[in-house]
C-alpha cells in the first residue's frame, strides 16, 4: 500500500464516517426531543420526563389514525404479495415477449413522482364514482407496495432452481400446490424483505395518500402533519418515536431471519 | 411446453391488470387532460403555465435542488460506497443499518427531524455557536441550502447502495491485475474502478433525483410556502386554489421528467452495459 | 524445514526468496521459506490447497506483504517496492480481464499505465495479439471470448510490456483437458522464445511436469523439494511429494533385521527388503513406482490378489487388494487383460528400486 492509498483510504474512510453521523443524526436528535419536559424543542432537554409520551392519549383522532395506516399497511402488502407472486412467476418462467418490459412496468412506481400518482388516482376515482375514501387508499395503497414485492421477488425467482417444483409434482402435488409448498418457503426470505419495506412504504406514504382521503379516514403521515399546523409540540417527536421503534423493530426481524446483507441486496 | 408456458403467462394478468385500471390508465387519463380544454387537443394550459414567471421560477427552482441534492448525495455517496464495498464483520453491519434504518424510518419522520435540527434555537444553531463558529444564531429554516441538505440526508441511502452494490460485485483481481500491469494508484482508480461503477453511479443518481424532483413532505416541513417545488404547486392548486387545470399540468410536466429520467438512466446503463 | 536448492549448473540465481514468513490472522501460511530461480528458468510451485502457494505467488507479485523475510530480483531487494513498480506481470486464474475495456485496450492497458500515449500502443499491441494468434478479436468485447482466448489476450497483456519475471495462477484450471494441453504447449514454446523467467502455481502434477523445469512441492506452508520432474519421480525425497507426483505401490512397515546396507521390513502383505540400514523396530514407508513392478517373483516379491484391473490403453494396471493408506499396484505396458479379479498373482521388484522413509512420528 503507497502513500497515496493510504491518504485517499483514509480521506474515504473520513467521509464514511461523517456520512454515518449524518444519516443518524435527524433519528437521534428525533429520540432526544421527544423526552423532554418542556413544551419546546430544547436540546438538552432541561429535564427529561414521558410527559409527551402520556400526551398522546389525549391526541385526537391518532389511535383511528394508527390503526387505519396500520390496516392499510397489512392488507396491501399482503395482496402485494399473491399479486406478486403470480406475476413474478409469469415473468420468470414464462416465454412470451415482453416479460422484461412488464417487469420495469411493476417496478416503475417507485420512479414515478407520488403526488402526481395521487392526483391521477383522485381524478380518475372521482370520474368512476369511487367515493369511498378507504377503498380508495387500499387501492392507492396497493400501487405503492406492489413494486417493493415485485422488486426483491423477481431478484429471488430467477435465481431460484424450478427443478425443485417439478421434483414436488413428480412426487404427487399439483402446480398450484407444488408452488406453495416448495416456491413459498423457499422464497420465504424474499417475501419477508419485500413484505417488510412495502409494509414501511404504506405506512409513511403522503403523497398518494393526501388526495385521496377525507376528514374521517386519516392516515398517521396526514395526521402527523395535520398536528404540526394545529400544536407543534414534542408530542409529534413522540410519534416519531414511535415510528423509530416501529421501523427498528421491522429491521431486527429481518436481520434475524433473513440476515442484514440479503435483506439490502435483494 | 410452450402452451403451459402461454398459461404460465396468464399468471401475470391479475397484478398487470391491476397495475394497468389502477395505475397507468389513471396516468395517462391525467397526461391526457392537461392536453385538452373542454374537450379539445390544446397546450393553451401548458403556455399559461410557462408564461407565468412565478411559476418559471418554481420550476427553476425545482430542477435547481434536484440537481444540487443529487451532486451533494453523489459526493458524500461515493467514497462512502467505496468503504462500504471494503468492509467486513461488524464494521459491514454498522454500515448497513446506518443506511436501512433512515430509509426504513420514513420521509415524515426525517423532515420533521430537521425542521427541529434547522431551527433558530435548535441544536445546530446552539452547537455552532458554542463551537464559536458564529456568534448569532443563523437563520436557516426557510433556505434552500437547508432543503438540500435535508434531502440529500433523506435520498442518500438510494445513492450509496447501488454504488455499493456494483462496487461489491467488482472482481477484487481486476485492481490487482491493473497494478501487476504497472498502474498507479491513481491509474487503477480512474481506468478500472472508477468506469465499472458507472452503472451504480448512474442508478443512484437517477433515483434521486427523480425522488428530489417530486418530493412533497421535505420542502413543505423546511421551506414551506415561501420557496415553493412544483409538487407543493401542484398541492396547493387542487387542495386550495382549486385550480385543477393547473394542477393537472404541473402533474403532467413532472410525470414527463420522470419518465425521461427512468428512460434516460435506462439507456445509458445499457450503453454501459453493452461494452461490459 | 528449508529446501535443498539444487541451482541447474552455470545460471545464476535470478529470483531469490529469503526466509519469507506469512501469517492469516492466527494460521501461519508461510514459515521461513526459502526459493530461487534462475533467469529463464520455467518453475512450478506445485500442491494441495491450502499450502500457501498463491499466497507465495502474490508474496513475488508485491499483492501480499510479507510478515518477514526478503524478495530479491537480480541482486536488488523489491521488498519494499509496491507491485506496481515491481515490473512483474500476473496472470491470474480467471484471467480478470478488464471487462469495460476491449480486447485491444485490455492489451494495451500496461502501456498505458506506464504512460504510453493512447495512439501510440497501436503497432505493440497488433503484434502482442498475433503472439498469441488473436489478431482477429482485437475490437471484441471480452465477455464474447471462450475461456482458452481469454487466456490467450490475459497472456498477451502479460507479456506486452516486456516483464523480468512472469507469474501464473493456476492459469489453466478453467479449461477442459483436450484444450489445456494444446495451451500447454503453446505457452511454453511462447515463454522459451522469449526466454521468459516464469513461475506456475498449479494443483495439478501432470500440469507442472508438462511445463516445468523445475517444480517445488510444497505442502503446509513449505518446499518439501525442488527439483526436476525426473527427479521428483525417480527420487522423492519424503513419502508426501512420493505420493503427490505419480502413483506408487505403498506400504507400511517395521523393521525386523538388518544385514550390511540393507534392512528386512515386515509389511502387512510379506516381507520387503530396502536398500538402506535402519535401527531394528523403526517404522518405515515403502514406496515402487508402479512401471517397476512386474506379476512376477523377483528380488522382492509379495503375493497378491487381484481387486481389480484397469487396461488404460497405452498401460495396463493391476491393483491388489489392500487396505489404505498401503497400495499394491502394478504396471504393464500396453493391454494385457489376461488378469482377472480374485486372481492371485504375486508382485515382485528389484530392492534397488525401493524407495523408503522413516515414518512420521
Amino acid at each position: 500500500m503507497t502513500g497515496t492509498d493510504r491518504l485517499f483510504l483514509t480521506l474515504s474512510w473520513a467521509v464514511a464516517l461523517a456520512c454515518i453521523t449524518f444519516l443518524m443524526l435527524p433519528i437521534v436528535i428525533t429520540v432526544a426531543a421527544s423526552f423532554t419536559s418542556s413544551s419546546v424543542y430544547t436540546l438538552p432537554p432541561p429535564e427529561w420526563s414521558l410527559r409527551w409520551y402520556i400526551s398522546l392519549e389525549r391526541r385526537s383522532g391518532l389511535w383511528e389514525a394508527v390503526t387505519l395506516s396500520l390496516n392499510l399497511a397489512f392488507v396491501s402488502t399482503l395482496i402485494s404479495l399473491v399479486l406478486g407472486t403470480l406475476a413474478a412467476i409469469a415473468v420468470t418462467r414464462g416465454s412470451f415477449r415482453g416479460r422484461a418490459a412488464i417487469a420495469t412496468f411493476t417496478v416503475s412506481p417507485l420512479m414515478m413522482p407520488g403526488l402526481v400518482v395521487g392526483v391521477a388516482l383522485l381524478q380518475f376515482f372521482r370520474e368512476i364514482g369511487l367515493r369511498d375514501a378507504y377503498w380508495s387508499l387500499l387501492l392507492g395503497h396497493i400501487v405503492i407496495t406492489l413494486p417493493f414485492v415485485m422488486r426483491t421477488l423477481l431478484a429471488s425467482m430467477q435465481a431460484f432452481d424450478f427443478s425443485l417444483v417439478d421434483a414436488a409434482r413428480t412426487l404427487g402435488l399439483n402446480y398450484p400446490h407444488a408452488i406453495l409448498k416448495v416456491l413459498v418457503p423457499n422464497l420465504a426470505p424474499a417475501y419477508l424483505t419485500g413484505g417488510l419495506f412495502a409494509f414501511l412504504a404504506s405506512m409513511d406514504n403522503y403523497p398518494i395518500s393526501i388526495f385521496l382521503t377525507d376528514a374521517r379516514n386519516k392516515t398517521l403521515p396526514i395526521k402527523m402533519l395535520q398536528y404540526l399546523e394545529e400544536q407543534p409540540d414534542p408530542s409529534l417527536a413522540a410519534i416519531s418515536s414511535g415510528l423509530i421503534l416501529m421501523a427498528c423493530i421491522v429491521l431486527i426481524i429481518g436481520a434475524r431471519t433473513v440476515g442484514l446483507n440479503r435483506m439490502i441486496q435483494g | 411446453m410452450s402452451a403451459r408456458a402461454e398459461r404460465i403467462g396468464l399468471l401475470a394478468v391479475p397484478g398487470l391488470s391491476f397495475l394497468a385500471v389502477i395505475y397507468a390508465l389513471p396516468l395517462f387519463l391525467l397526461l391526457l387532460k392537461s392536453f385538452q380544454i373542454d374537450g379539445q387537443f390544446s397546450v393553451a394550459e401548458y403556455i399559461t403555465f410557462f408564461g407565468d414567471d412565478f411559476n418559471m421560477a418554481v420550476l427553476w427552482r425545482t430542477l435547481r435542488v434536484a440537481c444540487l441534492t443529487t451532486l451533494l448525495a453523489l459526493v458524500i455517496a461515493y467514497p462512502t460506497a467505496i468503504i462500504m464495498a471494503r468492509a467486513k464483520g461488524i464494521w459491514l453491519s454498522i454500515f448497513l443499518i446506518a443506511m436501512v434504518l433512515p430509509m426504513s424510518v420514513g420521509v415524515v419522520v426525517k423532515a420533521f427531524a430537521w425542521s427541529i435540527l434547522f431551527r433558530t434555537r435548535g441544536v445546530l444553531n446552539d452547537t455552532l455557536i458554542s463551537l464559536g463558529i458564529t456568534d448569532a444564531p443563523i437563520r436557516m429554516l426557510f433556505t434552500e441550502t437547508a432543503l438540500i441538505i435535508g434531502a440529500a440526508n433523506v435520498f442518500l441511502p438510494f445513492m450509496v447502495l447501488p454504488i455499493y452494490a456494483v462496487l461489491r460485485q467488482m472482481d477484487q483481481r481486476l485492481p490487482e491485475a491493473a497494478a501487476s500491469l504497472g498502474a498507479t494508484p491513481v491509474f487503477r482508480f480512474t481506468n478500472v474502478t472508477l468506469p465499472l461503477s458507472l452503472p451504480g453511479v448512474v442508478a443512484g443518481c437517477a433515483f434521486t433525483f427523480s425522488l428530489a424532483i417530486s418530493m412533497y413532505v421535505i420542502p413543505s416541513l423546511i421551506v414551506g410556502e415561501r420557496q415553493q417545488t412544483l409538487s407543493m404547486l401542484t398541492a396547493r392548486s387542487f387542495l386550495f386554489l382549486r385550480n385543477e387545470a393547473l394542477g393537472a399540468t404541473i402533474s403532467s410536466i413532472l410525470l414527463i421528467i420522470a419518465i425521461s429520467v427512468v428512460l434516460g438512466s435506462s439507456w445509458l446503463a445499457s450503453r454501459l452495459g453493452a461494452r461490459q | 524445514m528449508n529446501d535443498p536448492v539444487r541451482q541447474t549448473s552455470g545460471e545464476r540465481s535470478y529470483l531469490d526468496v529469503v526466509r519469507v514468513g506469512k501469517a492469516f490472522k492466527d494460521t501461519k501460511v508461510l514459515s521461513d521459506l526459502d526459493f530461487r530461480v534462475g533467469q529463464g528458468e520455467l518453475v512450478s510451485l506445485l500442491g494441495p490447497s491450502g499450502c500457501g502457494k498463491t499466497t507465495l505467488l502474490r508474496l513475488i507479485a508485491g499483492l501480499t506483504p510479507a510478515d518477514s523475510g526478503d524478495v530479491v530480483l537480480d541482486g536488488r531487494s523489491i521488498t519494499a517496492i509496491p507491485a506496481h513498480k515491481r515490473n512483474i506481470s500476473v496472470v491470474f486464474q480467471s484471467y480478470a480481464l478488464f471487462p469495460h475495456l476491449s480486447v485491444a485496450e485490455n492489451v494495451a492497458f500496461g502501456l498505458r499505465a506506464r504512460g504510453m500515449a493512447k495512439g501510440a500502443t497501436g503497432p505493440k499491441v497488433t503484434e502482442a495479439l498475433a503472439l498469441v494468434r488473436m489478431s482477429d478479436f482485437a475490437d471484441r468485447p471480452v465477455s464474447a471470448l471462450s475461456g482458452g482466448q481469454q487466456q490467450r489476450v490475459a497472456v498477451a497483456r502479460a507479456l506486452i510490456v516486456d516483464p523480468v519475471l512472469l507469474l501464473l495462477d493456476e492459469p489453466f484450471s478453467a479449461l477442459d483437458r483436450k484444450l489445456r494441453e494444446t495451451m500447454q504447449v503453446e505457452l511454453k514454446s511462447l515463454l522459451r522464445d522469449r526466454q521468459m523467467t516464469a513461475i506456475f502455481v498449479t494443483h495439478d502434477q501432470e500440469e507442472a511436469m508438462a511445463v516445468s523445469d523445475r517444480i517445488a512441492v510444497m505442502n503446509a506452508g513449505i518446499i518439501e523439494q525442488f527439483a526436476s520432474p525426473a527427479e521428483l519421480y525417480a527420487r522423492p525425497a519424503t513419502p508426501f511429494v512420493m505420493d503427490f507426483i505419480g502413483l506408487s505401490l505403498r506400504l507400511r512397515g517395521q523393521v525386523s533385521s538388518t544385514a550390511a546396507d540393507q534392512s528386512r521390513v515386515e509389511t502387512a502383505y510379506g516381507e520387503v527388503v530396502v536398500p538402506k540400514l535402519f535401527p531394528l523396530g523403526t517404522k518405515l514407508v515403502l514406496g515402487v513406482r508402479p512401471e517397476l513392478v512386474t506379476p512376477t517373483k523377483r528380488e522382492n516379491t509379495l503375493s497378491v490378489q487381484i481387486a481389480d484391473t484397469m487396461v488404460l490403453g497405452s498401460k495396463t494396471q493391476l491393483h491388489g487388494l489392500s487396505e489404505a493408506p498401503d497400495r499394491l499396484i502394478c504396471e504393464l505396458p500396453g493391454i494385457r487383460d489376461e488378469y482377472r479379479r480374485g486372481q492371485d498373482v504375486q508382485f515382485g521388484w528389484d530392492v534397488a528400486n525401493t524407495l523408503v522413509y522413516e515414518a512420521a512420528a
